[in-house]
């Protein structure tokens, strides 16, 4: 409730802010793009009864102005979908609905925001802000706008951020007809919380981040609930009880560039609840430019991730991938690799080709092939799901 | 009296010195020249046009628009924050180049469909800008110090003389084996054809409306590339250029990328 007046008063706010100029002066941009896709399943019906194919519309819509010489910013960037089996993954999100003041070296933000932390391509464990939309996509990737006070200072040594993030929001996972989907539903009427404040609790973070030389490096502390649930089979519903934990983490996060080889690292340390944890992610990405005599550009990525909990479901997991760009007029460009779990028990391989067909118009598909998963894997639920999707955007 | 001594040694040397100026020194002597010709500009902000026409005549055109920060240390390189407008789907993007003249460059990339800053490789010297026939050494590459330089005498062209010269990248991974550049007579750079790896003719650049800023400072508003090999052309303009504007430093440093983001 409380959250409705605070969205209502900003965005009256807003409207004032705008008003207040003159009408003439106003320079924003504003587009975004439509996105149909359609998706279909290589074994036939689901290991949970869904269907063997799916529809579904995707839209973004991005407005951006800046008042009074760019001293103040108001961005609002809206995401949002309509499909046609899943009604866990039919949404509307405000990713950014914010409000920018520029002082001379300190930025204050409200509103929601997206913050990304990480240098990873896969693997992005300390990425913590944001909560995951696992119906929108399984790898967690996705993520719904936060609302958030935030204060940024810029000093000479680096950059200081605070957050303060009021309206925690659980995460989404897909439904009974999503594909893929968890083994059990998860049951939305159940939520535990370790904090006695439950969604109300107010979280925390700061981060320092800077450049040296060839380091970007980033440290931060992140204290709140947790944004990942535990998840409990309820012996009564069988259904999946969704608890959040307060996690109070610590993470490290460095980028070294030298000439066509990336070096990266993400690291953290955690307690969540009562007990502590550690991970590590990271690895390299390295360049052939102009592959063979042609314009085209060869990147090979290898990352691996590591955490040092038994049960967590990316304990230890790589990644090998290519990523082939073209670098023609239609952008043209194809990243193609393998997912595994070291340890065997199961294994993905995945292909994106994007292209532009015209200059407002993209197609992109995206494969996923699952290899044989082990029964007492949690992916294993997803082995039924080997997929081909096409997407075509159309921008405006 | 021994002043006029001295007077005397230095004119009667200086006809020597004038002579003993090798090939190598008279290039490098009209390269400096030619590139101080575009200094002292302070910061800039621009639009640009870049249109792309392939061999049967289907043209495109990209949108970019940008800012530089001259960099008053000569012995570091420039800074610049570019923001694309067009193609549509890279609406929205922002690229902040640090370059420096004997190291490689520092690169940040904002892309909206990830949402996120990445530091990226600037070792791509010899690849494509945007799927155009200029590569992004053409634009980091435009310091003197970045070239061995070798006079080759003087050109006529259409009915004006210019200075020949020969310059061979002296960084690593260039596409280029040598450019050859005609230099007009107010030190302005009228053409220079590119040569690949292979010592065959790539490309041919042709930098065309030169416009004189605060009295002193000759900047080409129109570049041509014509690319031999597979008959593409890219042509480049620039747009609304103003110079002194009084740019802020803070603006191009990596964490004010977000300040343009979407």
């Amino acid at each position: 409730m409380l959250k409705k007046y605070i969205i209502s008063f900003l965005f009256v706010f807003l409207q004032y802010l705008v008003a207040s100029q003159n009408a003439a002066a106003i320079d924003y941009k504003a587009y975004g793009f439509i996105q149909p896709e359609i998706t279909t399943f290589f074994n036939g019906d689901g290991r949970h009864d869904q269907s063997n194919s799916n529809q579904s519309i995707f839209v973004k819509g991005t407005f951006i102005t800046y008042l009074n010489n760019g001293d103040q910013k108001i961005t609002i960037n809206t995401t949002g979908r309509i499909d046609e089996k899943d009604s866990e993954r039919s949404y509307i999100d405000f990713q950014k609905f914010k409000y920018e003041q520029y002082f001379d070296d300190i930025t204050l933000k409200i509103g929601n925001e997206l913050i990304f932390w990480g240098v990873n391509e896969s693997f992005n464990i300390v990425d913590i802000i944001n909560q995951s939309n696992l119906a929108e996509d399984i790898s967690g990737t996705k993520k719904f706008g936060q609302p958030m006070i935030s204060l940024n200072y810029n000093h000479s040594y680096g950059n200081f951020d605070l957050f303060i993030m009021p309206f925690f929001k659980e995460r989404v996972f897909p439904g009974r007809n999503g594909r893929p989907r968890l083994a059990l539903e998860v049951d939305k009427s159940t939520v535990a919380y370790e904090s006695s404040s439950k969604k109300n609790k107010i979280d925390a973070a700061v981060r320092y981040s800077t450049v040296y030389d060839d380091y970007d490096i980033g440290i931060a502390h992140f204290y709140g609930n947790n944004r990942s649930p535990e998840l409990n089979v309820n012996p009564l519903s069988q259904k999946l009880d969704a608890y959040y934990p307060i996690l109070s983490q610590t993470s490290l996060d460095i980028q070294s560039t030298k000439g066509a080889w990336l070096y990266k690292l993400e690291t953290l340390t955690a307690e969540n609840g009562e007990e502590r944890h550690f991970g590590i992610a990271g690895g390299t990405e390295y360049t052939i430019y102009g592959l063979r005599e042609t314009t085209s550009d060869l990147g090979i990525i290898v990352e691996y991730t590591f955490d040092d909990r038994n049960d967590f479901a990316f304990n230890n997991e790589g990644v090998l991938a290519l990523r082939w760009t073209k670098n023609d007029i239609k952008s043209t460009s194809l990243l193609a690799g393998l997912v595994a779990d070291m340890s065997g028990s199961s294994n993905r391989f995945f292909a994106e080709f994007e292209q532009r067909i015209r200059d407002d118009l993209k197609v992109f598909i995206d494969m996923s092939i699952n290899g044989e998963i082990d029964a007492d894997d949690f992916t294993y639920a997803f082995e039924e799901d080997s997929q081909l999707k096409l997407k075509i955007a159309k921008y405006f | 009296m021994k002043f006029a001594k001295i007077i005397f040694i230095i004119f009667a040397l200086f006809p020597f010195y004038l002579s003993a100026e090798t090939a190598e020194e008279q290039g490098l002597r009209i390269a400096k020249a030619s590139y101080e010709n575009g200094r002292g500009f302070t910061d800039m902000v621009s639009d640009q046009l870049m249109i792309l026409i392939d061999p049967k005549g289907n043209e495109v055109t990209r949108e970019v628009s940008g800012k530089t920060l001259e960099n008053l240390d000569p012995n570091d390189g420039d800074k610049s924050l570019t923001y694309f407008k067009t193609p549509k789907d890279v609406e929205g993007t922002v690229m902040l180049s640090h370059t420096h003249i004997s190291d490689d460059d520092d690169q940040w990339l904002y892309l909206p469909a990830l949402g996120r800053v990445k530091r990226i490789s600037s070792s791509n010297k010899s690849g494509a800008f945007m799927g155009s026939e200029v590569a992004f050494e053409d634009f980091s590459g435009t310091d003197y110090r970045k070239y061995e330089w070798k006079f080759l005498g003087e050109e006529m062209e259409n009915n004006e003389t210019f200075y020949k010269l020969e310059s061979y990248p002296n960084y690593e991974n260039s596409g280029y084996s040598k450019r050859i550049s005609l230099i007009d007579n107010l030190n302005r750079t009228y053409k220079v054809d590119f040569y690949d790896r292979k010592g065959e003719l790539l490309k041919t650049l042709y930098l065309e409306d030169y416009v004189l800023y605060k009295d002193k400072i000759w900047m080409a508003n129109t570049m041509k590339v014509e690319n031999i090999q597979n008959k593409n052309i890219t042509i480049f303009k620039w747009l609304n250029r103003e110079l002194d504007v009084g740019i802020n430093k803070k603006d191009f440093e990596k964490s004010s990328i977000l300040r343009l983001a979407d």
